[in-house]
């Protein structure tokens, strides 16, 4: 705080960012930028970064990341946007730089040999995202143009990997397995989504029970807790017996799909583990509204249901969509540990690759699921923003 | 008109209000006094049935208000309150027509009603109209929650502490354009208050409230010449009571024609309180002001001597009567 303050009075160096930026220049000149394996088992030699992108672009490299370093040295309005600036182009030529590689250590002779990405390659984007961050307070900009700038930058590269990198692991990996790969995509999100809807018509019904009868609050939330620390195999495990025998027992139930394994279990714990935050950022979205705000709604002739949908409500949305956000990321990661009873999804590569030593499979399968957690974040964290009226909390 | 007969409110075993009985006639403004948990914000929220009172009966307009459905009731009674009320997530316009909408007036009316209160409380239309709560200052929001309660053009207003988070000088303001809008639209208002100054200000009853009880009402002018206990008397101020009183007269009440002698050099218009005269002739060492009008033609003379031998007439009264 006191850092804070002295910064807007005599600009002091930004510590967070420079120290980003050292980090940054140390990983790519002392970890291996690429690594280029023979085939897809064998693990791979690394190498450095003059020899993925030779002198020119090494130095290139340097030149950007040290102009973000030394731009914090003297933070200004006028700085972070250039610093932006340069976060973005560092960004965009993330997937050039891993071209060039490919042009300089790949043998055309050898028709099975990949290229991996490094420790410096993931440290880098990893930084990179940390810089947006702190570069996004600084500006103060809100979630929804961050998360658009973020989703044209993953365009971006996707372009560069389907024209130009067919010498990557990661799009070799696609390329086998595309069809395999959509339908992994469609099934996580439909779980998810199957997942966090039903939670949030059982948790929005379940919210508003609490609220309305108190004798129903402790138990409820004792129940949610305990459901919430089982762990998600454990849980899985659990359900496998009596699901199974229900399924094979009881005629309409196995028509429907209902066995020990596979999808049936798999949104039955989902929705277990959902449940939970959404049903306590509902109760609490609803218990915050203001008491003299509802008071002045009854005072001024509103009746009870009134009351609830043209002010509580209303004024409980923000937060009450916070906890679906909170939810929904949640069980995008919850649902790859589904994959191991069968339930399909991008887990599914996840254990396949696991199995076979194969990383890059591996990063087919989680990378996607990355992806999928942080648009589910800002979609919603943007539709949060957008509930509240008035940029009113 | 609002009448209290023996009402008493009980909450568990302890008695909030205690058996009072009250008067409000149609078009007055009345002040509920009295320190902080003396029943008066109690009193205030039965008459809109946002409690319910236990023992007694409170009629509004004849009628005793149970037997009325409390949701109509409050959309004929406006309300406001300390913090306002208002709801963060609607504009000012939609705030203030909350109760007409509720009223399902046709949406020209409401439009029009919003746009002659927001001009009748001095917020400029275009300035305000799309504005949320969050971004009005403390004045401006109750300026809303003031109009809010105007907007179905209720004849009785509930005021509960509506200034008392604002800064004095906000303060004095709201409170004057109170009095200019009460001189113009007569409602029938009981305003609860703290703050003597305020309630001397503003009512022509007052109510003095302690430990659930009325201590004493009247006029402002009798509870200052005859305070009915200590208590009331150190509420009004004690030894400044003279000066409250002087407060609330005005300077032509109490001024002689032109004499004979020189003018006072020092000039007052007529329509200056009593106090604002005493202060000039403190400030300007005299014992004699010149009385003018709005032309600022003399008209008259204000003589402290004067001023104390009508005092001192008035004290023998009450002994002789």
């Amino acid at each position: 705080m006191v850092i804070v303050n002295a910064g807007e009075r005599h600009p002091s160096p930004n510590v967070v960012l420079i120290a980003l930026g050292i980090v940054m220049l140390c990983a790519v000149w002392l970890l291996g930028v690429v690594s280029v394996a023979p085939n897809r088992i064998v693990p791979g030699t690394s190498y450095p970064l003059v020899a993925a992108l030779g002198m020119p672009g090494a130095l290139l490299v340097t030149l950007l990341l040290g102009a973000m370093t030394a731009l914090a040295l003297r933070p200004a309005r006028i700085h972070y946007l250039a610093m932006l600036l340069l976060l973005v182009m560092v960004l965009l030529l993330m997937p050039f730089g891993l071209m060039v590689a490919g042009h300089f250590l790949i043998d055309p002779a050898l028709p099975q040999a990949r290229l991996g990405l490094g420790a410096a390659y993931w440290t880098l984007s990893f930084v990179l995202l940390l810089y947006l961050v702190e570069l996004r307070l600084r500006l103060a900009i809100k979630r929804l143009p961050t998360a658009l700038l973020l989703v044209a930058v993953a365009l971006a590269w996707w372009l560069c990997a389907r024209l130009w990198l067919d010498d990557l692991a990661l799009v070799q990996e696609f390329q086998a397995r595309r069809g395999a790969f959509f339908s992994a995509v469609g099934q996580h999100v439909l779980l998810v989504g199957v997942a966090v809807g039903s939670s949030l018509l059982l948790g929005l019904a379940l919210a508003l029970a609490m609220h309305r009868f108190h004798r129903l609050r402790k138990a409820g939330f004792a129940l949610l807790n305990f459901l919430q620390t089982i762990p998600s195999l454990a849980l899985f495990g659990l359900l496998l017996a009596p699901l199974a025998w229900l399924g094979a027992n009881v005629a309409w139930l196995g028509n429907l799909g209902v066995s020990g394994i596979g999808n049936t279990p798999a949104l039955i714990a989902l929705i277990a583990y959902s449940l939970l935050p959404i049903v306590r950022n509902t109760f609490i979205a609803l218990q915050q509204v203001r008491p003299d705000t509802l008071e002045a709604a009854t005072a001024m002739g509103m009746r009870g249901h009134q009351r609830f949908w043209q002010v509580r409500f209303p004024l409980a949305l923000p937060v009450l969509i916070e906890g679906v956000r909170i939810t929904t990321v949640q069980a995008v990661g919850l649902t790859a540990v589904a994959a191991l009873i069968g339930a399909g999804g991008l887990g599914t590569f996840i254990f396949q690759g696991l199995g076979q030593a194969a990383m890059d499979m591996v990063l087919l399968g989680a990378l996607p699921i990355v992806a999928m957690a942080l648009i589910a974040d800002a979609a919603l964290g943007a539709l949060a923003d957008i509930t509240r009226h008035g940029g009113a909390s | 008109m609002i009448e209290l007969n023996k009402v008493s409110k009980r909450f568990n075993e302890a008695l909030a209000v205690n058996d009072i009985s009250l008067r409000v006639e149609k078009g007055s403004f009345c002040a509920l006094v009295g320190t902080s948990g003396c029943g008066k914000s109690t009193t205030l929220r039965m008459i809109n049935r946002l409690i319910p009172h236990s023992d007694g009966e409170i009629l509004i307009d004849g009628q005793p208000i149970e037997q009325l459905d409390p949701v109509k009731l409050r959309r004929r009674i406006g309300y406001v309150i300390q913090s306002t009320g208002l709801f963060p997530h609607w504009s000012v316009a939609r705030n203030i027509a909350l109760v007409p909408r509720l009223l399902k007036w046709p949406a020209e009316k409401i439009d029009a009603r919003v746009e002659e209160l927001m001009a009748l409380l001095g917020l400029p239309f275009d300035e305000f109209v799309g504005k949320y709560p969050h971004q009005l200052s403390g004045g401006q929001a109750q300026r809303v929650g003031v109009a809010r309660a105007l907007a179905a053009d209720p004849d009785i207003l509930l005021m509960d502490e509506p200034f008392g988070a604002l800064d004095p000088l906000t303060r004095d303001k709201l409170q004057e354009e109170l009095a200019r809008l009460q001189a113009r639209l007569h409602k029938t208002v009981v305003f609860v208050t703290h703050d003597m100054d305020e309630a001397l200000k503003l009512a022509d009853h007052l109510v003095v409230m302690r430990e659930g009880r009325i201590v004493q009402q009247g006029s402002p002018l009798t509870l200052l010449r005859h305070p009915a206990d200590p208590f009331v008397e150190s509420l009004l101020g004690g030894l400044e009571r003279g000066l409250k009183q002087a407060g609330l007269t005005r300077v032509k009440e109490h001024m002689t024609s032109l004499g004979p002698q020189v003018p006072a050099h020092s000039r007052i218009p007529g329509d200056f309180t009593l106090r604002q005269g005493l202060s000039m002739m403190l400030r300007d060492h005299t014992e004699r002001l010149t009385v003018v009008d709005a032309s600022d033609v003399p008209i008259g003379e204000l003589s402290l001597r004067r001023l104390i031998k009508e005092s001192q007439s008035e004290r023998g009264t009450p002994r002789a009567g």
